[in-house]
């Protein structure tokens, strides 16, 4: 049994997760620079925050690898390559943001949920036109 | 010694604010990098300039990334110029000469592909060396 007969429901899975990852990411862009405008630190909030949008993101992940299986674009080694990338930008501005006093701590990691949020864009447009295509 | 800030280790470039140019930079080098790659290796008949100058595109970001990180002001002023010169440059010449762009690369057309990041990039990479040089 194929659990993922029928295309509407493979879009339709990938569509919500899609736009929660880009609502996550969009949102923690804006609270951490506005954190970064009130001098704030990286605090524990945030990386909770953070962990919530990777969570999504390896949500992402597995349904990709999951639908791509049945898929016959050719675009599917560039689908993993920006999902494995906006994995692990933020983690790194995490650490990297972490070590640094001045307000562009946390900014480095809202900069960094902003390049989530672009790659995500070009995940969904190779899922659209480079994968999710009838062969 | 100037009055601003009381870092311990004193005030290297890719802190602060150096830190957001690093990851924009360094994030840039590597998709316009894997990306041209990728069409260098599959496709680079089919538009030799615009993947050419993708690459290069590519390795300049990278040597500016580089050189904020280790503090080499100099080498990061004459990456970031060069890459002011080249998304004006290529972006005009992908106007005028639409021949040699059938595809699209990072500078061509003022990076409209990348959403104008390319132009902006330098712009602020550029404001962001020169403040910090005249602080020092």
């Amino acid at each position: 049994m194929d659990p993922f007969r029928g295309w509407v429901s493979v879009v339709g899975v990938i569509e919500w997760l899609y736009l929660a990852v880009q609502a996550t990411a969009l949102a923690l862009a804006a609270w951490f620079f506005v954190d970064t405008a009130r001098s704030k630190e990286v605090g524990r909030a945030n990386v909770v925050g953070v962990a919530v949008l990777e969570a999504l993101l390896l949500a992402q992940l597995v349904t990709s690898i999951v639908l791509a299986s049945g898929a016959a674009g050719d675009g599917k080694a560039m689908l993993f390559s920006y999902i494995v990338t906006a994995l692990l930008v933020p983690v790194a501005a995490l650490f990297w943001g972490s070590i640094d006093r001045s307000r562009w701590g946390i900014g480095t990691v809202a900069l960094s949920c902003l390049i989530v949020a672009a790659l995500m864009l070009r995940v969904h447009q190779i899922w659209e036109y480079q994968v999710n295509v009838v062969a | 010694m100037s009055s601003h800030d009381a870092a311990p280790e004193g005030r290297s470039l890719s802190a602060g604010f150096g830190r957001l140019v690093v990851l924009a930079y360094v994030v840039f080098a590597v998709s316009a990098g894997v990306r041209a790659g990728f069409q260098v290796a599959t496709k680079f008949d089919h538009a030799p300039i615009s993947y050419s100058l993708s690459a290069l595109a590519a390795l300049i970001y990278l040597v500016a990334a580089i050189a904020i990180v280790r503090g080499a002001a100099g080498v990061a002023l004459a990456a970031v110029s060069i890459e002011l010169a080249g998304v004006v440059g290529v972006g005009a010449l992908s106007y005028m000469v639409r021949d040699w762009f059938p595809e699209a690369s990072v500078w061509s057309h003022f990076g409209s592909g990348y959403g104008f990041v390319p132009l902006v990039l330098p712009v602020v990479g550029l404001v962001f060396l020169l403040r910090r040089r005249g602080s020092v």
